[in-house]
């Protein structure tokens, strides 16, 4: 195990990890950016060095000066957490090279899986069913037309350095398919470095189920069962929970273990999540992306199976086994995740950055609250806007949604504007309480009424 | 913080019958607890990165007027020479161009020159040979000429 790591990372996620850490004996560095040079997490850690001005490029983002800090402090690891150079093969590699462990998956996996023309060839590889497609990159307009028209419209036009919802376009016929192309391919070449596009069959709409999986280096992988994750907007997730409704055993089995098989056919080792789209009318399902890192929604595959997913991911790092086996792992209850962000949904989210003048958490039997502000905390404007993720357990589902509507009632927040009241609102609508939510559910139910 | 700021203090923890009273002012940090005979203590918190004992008193000062502070760009270890067999870039009393070079900051074992960036005396050298630096610690007080 390490005796002393380095987080990259800042906000929740920070705290998270040195929780963990705490818990395990593993001392802490935590690095900072000057705008965050007032969080009481920094306090916490054993040791805190400040790596740059506010702007990510130059702090979280800095690879050099990360580096820097911890090869000043002797750290024997890394833990990129999520976001900033979580999925950065190359961040992985340096870190390797200069003998500092990268709290992850390998280069390798990082890489393969990190272009999507690649992952989706692995999936099919592993059986795991995939969308009808392109069958690999599409160079040309006249290319792009002839696949659209094999796999039939609506298409979505995809970065295969994208991810995260990010380089998507949705293409509802040919006519506009030209003009998409060719902004898709600008965008990609911008946003990614890399143009390469695939094509593939879009859903209207679909349910978003992701499996969170675990892997050591000696290629022992379980699942931690399924996560829904449809309730987003912008393709950002706003509510989380699981287990996901309405989902028979069967199917659930078939998207875990085919999550497992793409995770063994790449030797993938350390915390994971496998997404899949579901498609309510037919049930198929198809594989969409991996993200090879911890994800914001983890707590509430912790709450239902009993399992630290950070702790795991310290003790894979370190080169220990995976000691679970699959029949050991259950799902116990019901547990539901609301991402409180800083944004005003009266005025087209816009971010609320500034002094949170008052603040009180919520509690209680069943209540999880994983947050860094407090009191008197300054929210940054230079970050993304998640103040904390409200998190509750219960034996039932509507249990949980009792105890979270008490939970957003006792969340007091002032002058910052959140998304606590989208939320309240989300879990007070007919549709969310029969489990009947697909992606396109909070844009059309919630915002366009 | 000077000492009229302290003593303003001191007469707010009277005047209100305050036991402890802790102040942060940017960098600086002053805690002031009253003992049991009614008398003033003042114990000064150190600031973030532990500085050399005997800069402390100088780290917690507000810059004067015609004084800056050369601060580190990057994160790494402070080097006073070019290398072990060489003087000092600078001592207390050097004068230093915008260009001069007035330390080396190791970083992934690349030896970065830092820059005086403006014409001036150096009054202070706030960090030792070999001490590891964080972004923005304070180097060099300079006077500005």
């Amino acid at each position: 195990m390490f005796s002393r790591i380095l987080i990259a990372n800042r906000g929740e996620i920070a705290l998270r990890i040195i929780r963990a850490c705490r818990e395990l004996g593993i001392e802490t560095v935590a690095v900072y950016s000057e705008a965050d040079r007032d969080s009481s997490y920094l306090h916490m850690a054993d040791d805190r060095i400040c790596i740059g001005p506010p702007p990510s490029a130059e702090s979280y983002l800095n690879i050099p000066r990360i580096i820097a800090a911890a090869e000043l402090t002797d750290v024997q690891a890394i833990h990129p957490g999520y976001g900033f150079l979580a999925e950065n093969a190359h961040f992985a590699e340096i870190c390797r090279s200069c003998k500092i462990e990268f709290i992850g998956p390998s280069v390798e996996s990082m890489r393969a899986l990190g272009d999507k023309i690649e992952a989706k060839r692995l999936a099919r590889a592993a059986r795991a069913p995939v969308a009808p497609d392109s069958d690999g990159a599409v160079a040309s307009v006249e290319d792009a037309a002839a696949a659209a028209d094999r796999i039939g419209y609506p298409i979505a036009i995809k970065a295969a350095a994208g991810g995260g919802g990010r380089g998507i376009r949705f293409v509802h016929n040919e006519a506009t398919l030209r003009t998409s192309f060719r902004q898709a391919r600008q965008e990609a070449e911008i946003a990614f470095g890399d143009g390469r596009l695939y094509l593939e069959k879009a859903f209207d709409n679909f349910r978003h189920i992701e499996v969170q999986i675990l892997g050591d280096m000696r290629g022992h992988v379980v699942h931690l069962y399924e996560r829904e994750c449809s309730l987003q907007r912008r393709r950002q997730k706003v509510i989380e929970e699981t287990p996901a409704c309405n989902l028979e055993p069967d199917l659930r089995e078939e998207i875990c273990l085919s999550a497992v098989r793409l995770a063994k056919e790449v030797g993938y080792y350390n915390a994971g999540t496998v997404e899949f789209m579901l498609d309510e009318s037919n049930r198929n399902f198809y594989f969409l992306e991996v993200n090879t890192r911890i994800q914001v929604e983890h707590p509430i595959t912790e709450m239902v199976t009993g399992e630290d997913l950070i702790k795991w991911q310290l003790r894979l790092g370190s080169g220990e086994p995976l000691e679970l086996r699959q029949q050991e792992i259950t799902q116990r209850g019901h547990a539901i995740e609301c991402r409180i962000n800083a944004e005003d949904p009266a005025n087209g989210f816009r971010p609320s950055a500034g002094r949170i003048e008052a603040f009180i958490a919520p509690g209680g039997l069943g209540v999880r609250w994983d947050s860094h502000i407090y009191q008197g905390y300054e929210v940054p404007p230079t970050y993304d806007s998640l103040l904390g993720k409200l998190i509750v357990h219960a034996r039932t589902r509507p249990e949980a949604i009792a105890i979270m509507r008490r939970a957003l009632e006792e969340f007091l927040i002032h002058p910052t504007k959140t998304t606590a009241g989208l939320c309240r609102e989300i879990l007070n609508h007919q549709a969310f309480l029969e489990g009947r939510c697909d992606t396109t559910f909070i844009e059309r139910e919630i915002l366009d009424s | 913080m000077d000492i009229d700021e302290i003593r303003e203090l001191v007469r707010l923890m009277v005047d209100n019958d305050l036991a402890e009273l802790d102040v942060t002012d940017g960098e600086s940090k002053i805690r002031l607890r009253r003992g049991s005979g009614g008398e003033v203590v003042a114990v000064p918190t150190a600031a973030n990165a532990p500085p050399p004992a005997a800069a402390v008193a100088a780290e917690a000062a507000e810059p004067v007027a015609d004084l800056i502070e050369v601060r580190s760009p990057i994160v790494g270890t402070f080097y006073a020479a070019a290398d072990p067999e060489s003087e000092p870039y600078v001592s207390v009393g050097s004068a230093v161009g915008a260009d001069s070079v007035v330390c080396i900051i190791e970083a992934m074992k690349v030896m970065n020159e830092i820059k005086a960036e403006q014409a001036g005396e150096i009054v202070d050298i706030c960090v030792k040979n070999a001490q590891p630096v964080e972004y923005g610690q304070v180097l060099f007080r300079l006077r500005v000429s």
